[in-house]
């Protein structure tokens, strides 16, 4: 079998991705030009680290938008020679190479790496925003009112928390368990949590401005629908994803998960900005209760919450290959990264390629994520 | 020693007949072998009778050390009573301790354990069996004919949940009481028992060597069936102590010599490292291991990499992706034919389980089996595939292979679902945790099971495809099939059988119940240290004569 | 504090109420007795011999009387065989009566583990000390090498300090536990042998440098980068404050402030954080104890999940239970040190 050589990788790599160079450059040559009426983004860009975060999270957004002309083989096809060849290595029938070498199973992990793309920059952040704002609706309200409603929703944080959730994976799987209305009802809730925040976000920050307030719950509403429908429902209106029973599992799974650690957050940074003067000057003003929550307490809680935001997308990449252990989410062929590290790493004492590419694919993304959301903090108050 | 061990004048002359077409080469060498020790020859005799010395193991010629205690490698499963062992990790704990009436070795031969000899009649309805004079327990008790009758017997309780050696002792049981039929099990004296059956049936000696066939004594019912608080056996070893997922030791027996002389190894632990493969590495490397009782295929290359010695054996242990008939739309055959016709099977196997074995041909009689008759190499058709699938209007069905979460299982399944895409048909993948998988073995509409191996082809024909079997779980009925199974269990002439056993296999495969890819070949791994240990094509451990070098 | 402490205990017991009748509810449903059915029968049991199991082990009998009874607010009953009237002891392996007796959690009997085959206190005993043992060096690893790491960054935003170790804590903790303990054992086990990737002798009472590094670097890298980048937020958070600014003004030196001002008030964040790491450390780190074969709680936990032992289940929620509301009990007592003026109920 002839490889190419390790210069000729980096080589073919770069041309291969191509469509992602070129949006890039267009992206950062017109943030360039433009760059004094771009405000804060003009200033992100113009700083290294935002300029590297921003280059990595497009990379991979551009990677996962034009995938299927990047990708050399079908990410799930399989070319029995090709079994655990080094990178480089090239298949003879077709005379392409594996740029990233063979998988156990005889596919590309290069178009795997690149197809994983597509799953993860959907899943991750978007289960990770569910349990986020399930996180940030229920933990507001427990620090600010404290007493009773602490009471209550802290009760419910700690059953979460001390659940053995396992429990629920082994039980989601059960066959006959995916028929009854469980998972639907439990994502029912979920995804309605969202809705609801950000509903009750724009009708206290603007009930003094009617058309900005319709505006924006119009919108809510919108795109709360598009997603009740296309992740609860499975019935997405434009047809752009389905999402199967399965898939729903991990986004019940992540919020189950991450919820009652990022309401435990958020109520210790509401407790503590509780105290602050600026709080004590808006009830003074007689500002509503979910008024001061929203807009005084929230954007202040915004430093480590950000933070914790970007680092739990990684984390929900690496559940989504734990959950495989239990049958739950993705297929074991899927090429998404979690569940590619996952099913690779036993194998790296003899085989490092197949687990390393998609591990510095994550490691990458999650780098380009937290260096852009630092460069944003300290761009907005240089002023 | 032909007619000392052949008393029976019929079977001698059959075997004397075989051995001279197996001479010739008509019959296989090891067809022969198997045959003639299930009819109680010796393995001596067996390879006397073909001209040939038995194979001796290689080191034999070095003297074994008394000493050590040898550490392997397996999951300690918990413990419960034998008759309805599902893992052979279970046997291999208390094999330790127990033994067999008889066991099955590395040569594919049946030798005698707790049983001296036994002898069968013409058409295979009646086994007398002899028990091995001065076997004791080692709560001091001798073991005679009432241990053995009183384990028949238990095997033969349908009644008990979970007792897979019923179906192993069917020939012995009375539908209606579901226990052993009245006069089915007789002690003549006390080192004599004999058993009638009510129809022929060659696979009861063969049964008999399984691990739920480990025999226990008499008591073990009165004693609350727990050989863990309860530890009375023949075998070589005493159990020291047990813990579930840790650790079971052994000590060499004390109280009582063992019937077969003395173990070399002062003791035995078994213990579990998980199923995590770099925990068993970082073990051989900490030097906390010696062997492993079994290295599943996928691991394989990582245990060579690691320095140890590997031990391989061919076998009849396979794994099947099967279609349930009862369910759409594998209540066409066309259907289940074009799965087949899309999938090469030696593709399977170098994907599957690294190359870690033989290509089988979707009818699930070995090579190795004795009753093996070859049929036409089939070749994969993706065209022909296609257009069956069409045919039967099922292209655009959407096929879920089932399979459990075990490394080969999942490979296996991954590779047919790769191979079937590409015919063309469109395949979801599901993987379940290995318990819960079992929930709804039988039920599945496509699913993967693995079969471990049997000594005897039709043995697995009749537990699995027969129509109306607890295990079959294709719920394929064929009264053809049934028949003729019914006349290859009964054992014909050699030259009958393989027209039978041609024809068996011929209507399996054309029924395309079973995409059955490869034969597995078992592996072990062992320090440099170990010696006369070698991998056993029923995942049995058997460390009576293994020995550690100093 | 006394009625404090009170309300915080009755907070507990309600709590485990209701998570164990949520538990025994899930382990009853039809699919795990099956599945319970068939790890004590055998694999390929059928139907009718599992049910026969089920009925004659007594699963069949309503659900508030077992759970009752597993409270140890009903006597426990032995099996009767419907034939003869003999009574014999449901599990022989732990002792249970062969008569009927209260015997449940008030009576201290925590049950009998089917999967294990001993008493559940007997299994989960071990399991608990040895994952006491992981938190407490993985804290003692983790927690001051997060902190400086944090502090250091978070007190010059943007420096080239601060970049780096930002750097290197975000590519720890988005590596999975499972590729990072493999690349540590491979170096450090295989090639160089300095250390031991199989931490069997550390459960068995022989814990040392030499088998225990492993395990406990591998949680402590994980976790060491999502701490060190929450203490660093926070301290960003409190260094921009106004306050912070006039001492600055006023001309106090650099370290000063941090240490007597800023950093109390930033380790709200870390604090709730650390305290959500004991959480994880009782049951997210199964991938780590099987990798290094360390048998610990969570790995207890996924047997007992796995195979449906109903009284281990039920014992390791209890156990969650209480940690889960000491570490809220321990935040909340902490937050109203770190910031006097937080009030908690």
């Amino acid at each position: 079998m002839q490889f190419l050589s390790p210069g000729q990788i980096v080589v073919r790599s770069f041309v291969q991705l191509w469509p992602v160079w070129a949006s890039l450059a267009v992206v950062f040559g017109l943030s360039v030009v433009y760059r004094r009426k771009l405000g804060l983004f003009g200033q992100v860009v113009e700083s290294a680290t935002g300029f590297a975060g921003l280059l990595l999270v497009l990379f991979w957004l551009f990677a996962a938008v034009f995938g299927r002309r990047i990708e050399l083989f079908d990410p799930l096809s399989q070319i029995a020679r090709m079994q655990n060849t080094a990178p480089g290595a090239i298949d003879p029938h077709s005379g392409l190479p594996y740029l990233f070498g063979g998988d156990k199973l005889a596919r590309d992990v290069f178009g795997r790496v690149i197809a994983g793309a597509r799953i993860v920059l959907i899943i991750a952040p978007l289960a990770t925003m569910l349990a986020l704002s399930v996180g940030i609706s229920l933990g507001l309200p427990a620090g600010y009112f404290g007493r009773r409603v602490d009471a209550v929703l802290s009760f419910l944080a700690n059953l979460v928390l001390a659940f053995p959730i396992i429990l629920l994976f082994y039980l989601l799987v059960s066959p006959g368990i995916l028929e009854t209305p469980i998972p639907y009802t439990l994502a029912g809730v979920f995804f309605a949590v969202p809705i609801v925040l950000f509903g009750v976000l724009f009708v206290s920050g603007y009930r003094t401005q009617p058309t900005q307030l319709a505006l924006r719950l119009a919108l809510t509403l919108l795109v709360g629908a598009w997603l009740f429908a296309t992740f609860v429902f499975n019935a997405d209106p434009f047809g752009i994803l389905k999402v199967s029973p399965s898939t729903l599992n991990i986004f019940i799974a992540v919020a189950l998960a991450s919820g009652p650690g990022i309401f435990r957050i958020v109520r210790s940074l509401t407790l503590d900005i509780k105290t602050r003067e600026y709080v004590l000057a808006a009830q003074t003003r007689g500002e509503s209760a979910w008024y001061i929550m929203l807009w005084e307490i929230l954007p202040n809680a915004r430093g480590p919450l950000i933070v914790d935001a970007c680092l739990r997308i990684g984390y929900t990449t690496i559940l989504l290959g734990a959950l495989g252990y239990f049958g739950l989410g993705m297929p074991p062929e899927s090429p998404d990264w979690g569940t590619m590290i996952k099913e690779s790493s036993p194998f790296m004492r003899i085989f490092w390629h197949p687990a390393l590419a998609p591990a510095l694919a994550m490691m990458s993304f999650v780098l380009g994520l937290n260096l852009l959301a630092d460069a944003i903090r300290e761009q907005s108050l240089r002023d | 020693m032909i007619k000392e061990t052949l008393k029976n004048g019929f079977w001698r002359k059959s075997l004397g007949a075989w051995a001279a077409e197996a001479r010739e080469g008509s019959i296989d060498r090891r067809e022969f072998l198997a045959l003639a020790t299930i009819f109680g020859a010796s393995t001596a005799t067996a390879y006397g009778m073909l001209g040939l010395a038995v194979p001796t193991p290689a080191h034999a010629d070095e003297t074994p050390r008394k000493g050590g205690v040898l550490r392997v490698g397996m999951f300690v499963k918990d413990q419960k009573d034998p008759r309805s062992y599902d893992w052979p990790e279970m046997g291999n704990v208390a094999r330790q301790f127990l033994d067999s009436l008889v066991t099955y070795t590395r040569e594919y031969t049946f030798e005698p354990a707790l049983l001296e000899k036994w002898d069968v009649n013409a058409d295979a309805t009646e086994y007398v069996l002899h028990v091995r004079p001065g076997v004791t327990w080692n709560n001091g008790d001798a073991f005679t004919a009432d241990d053995v009758v009183f384990n028949i017997n238990r095997w033969c309780d349908q009644s008990v949940a979970g007792n897979s050696m019923a179906a192993r002792m069917a020939a012995l049981i009375d539908p209606a009481t579901k226990k052993a039929r009245e006069g089915a099990i007789t002690k003549v004296d006390d080192h004599t028992v004999k058993l009638s059956l009510k129809k022929p049936d060659i696979t009861i000696i063969p049964g008999m060597t399984d691990y739920p066939g480990l025999v226990v004594h008499r008591d073990f019912e009165k004693d609350g069936k727990d050989l863990v608080k309860h530890p009375i056996g023949t075998g070589a070893f005493e159990l020291v102590s047990f813990e579930v997922g840790k650790k079971a030791a052994f000590k060499r027996r004390t109280n009582g010599k063992w019937w077969g002389g003395e173990s070399h190894l002062d003791g035995v632990e078994f213990i579990d490292y998980g199923p995590d493969i770099s925990a068993t590495v970082s073990a051989f490397e900490s030097n906390e291991l010696d062997c492993t009782m079994k290295t599943d295929a996928g691991y394989v290359a990582i245990m060579d990499k690691a320095g140890l010695i590997r031990s391989d054996v061919r076998t009849s242990a396979t794994i099947v992706a099967r279609t349930n008939v009862k369910q759409k739309p594998y209540d066409d055959q066309r259907v289940r034919n074009a799965l087949q016709m899309a999938v090469d099977n030696a593709t399977i196997l170098s994907l599957g389980v690294d190359g870690h074995g033989t290509v089988a041909e979707n009818f699930h009689v070995a090579p190795i089996h004795p009753e093996y008759a070859e049929l036409p190499k089939k070749s994969r058709d993706i065209a022909g595939a296609k257009k069956l699938m069409t045919e039967a209007g099922q292209i655009d069905h959407e096929h879920e292979l089932i399979t459990s979460d075990e490394e080969w299982y999942k490979n296996t399944g991954d590779a047919i679902a790769a191979q079937l895409r590409e015919a063309g048909f469109k395949v979801k993948r599901t993987v379940l945790p290995g318990s819960t998988f079992w929930n709804d073995w039988t039920k599945y509409p496509y699913s993967m099971t693995d079969w471990n191996m049997r000594p005897l082809g039709v043995q697995v024909l009749a537990l699995a495809y027969r129509t109306g079997e607890a295990w079959n779980e294709t719920a394929y009925s064929n009264p053809e099939f049934d028949a003729k199974l019914e006349k290859a269990l009964a054992m014909p002439d050699p030259k009958d059988r393989k027209v039978i056993m041609k024809d068996l296999e011929q209507i399996l495969q054309d029924s395309g119940i079973i995409i059955q890819p490869y034969w597995l070949t078992l592996y072990n791994h062992r320090t440099a240290a170990v010696m006369n240990y070698g991998m056993h094509p029923l995942y049995e451990t058997h460390l009576e004569r293994v020995w550690l070098k100093a | 504090m006394g009625s404090f402490l009170a309300r915080r205990l009755g907070q507990m017991l309600l709590t485990m109420l209701f998570l164990t009748l949520g538990v025994f509810y899930l382990v009853n449903l039809e699919p795990n007795l099956r599945k319970l059915a068939i790890s004590q029968t055998e694999m390929h049991a059928t139907d009718q011999e599992l049910e026969s199991w089920l009925q004659k082990n007594g699963y069949r009998k309503p659900f508030l009387v077992r759970y009752a009874t597993w409270l140890g607010l009903w006597p426990k009953l032995p099996n009767v065989d419907p034939a003869t009237g003999a009574a014999t002891a449901r599990f022989s392996w732990c002792d249970e009566p062969a008569a009927p007796k209260f015997s449940g959690v008030v009576e201290g009997d925590f049950g009998c583990s089917t999967k294990f085959k001993v008493r559940v206190v007997e299994k989960l005993g071990p399991a608990l000390e040895a994952t006491g043992l992981l938190m407490f060096w993985v804290m003692v690893v983790m927690i001051p090498v997060a902190l400086v790491v944090g502090v250091v960054s978070g007190m010059r935003e943007g420096s080239r300090t601060d970049r780096t170790l930002s750097v290197i804590s975000i590519a720890t903790t988005s590596t999975p536990e499972y590729v990072s303990g493999v690349v540590l054992t491979i170096i450090f086990a295989t090639w160089l042998g300095w250390l031991n990737g199989s931490a069997a002798s550390a459960t068995e009472g022989h814990l040392s440098f030499y088998n225990f590094t492993l395990p406990v670097v591998t949680v402590s890298i994980y976790g060491m980068g999502y701490v060190a980048r929450m203490t660093r937020a926070s301290m960003i958070e409190v260094m921009s404050a106004q306050y912070i600014r006039t001492a600055r003004l006023k001309g106090l030196s650099f370290t000063a402030i941090v240490l007597k001002h800023a950093l109390r008030n930033a380790l709200i964040a870390p604090f709730t954080v650390i305290m959500l790491l004991f959480p994880w450390l009782l049951t997210g780190v199964v991938i780590v104890e099987v990798m290094f074969r360390y048998q610990g709680f969570g790995q207890t936990l996924v047997d007992a999940a796995g195979n449906n032992d109903i009284d281990l289940l039920l014992a390791c929620s209890i156990v969650s239970v209480a940690l889960v509301l000491a570490t809220q009990l321990i935040s909340d007592v902490g937050y109203a040190w770190l910031n006097p003026r937080i009030r908690v109920h």
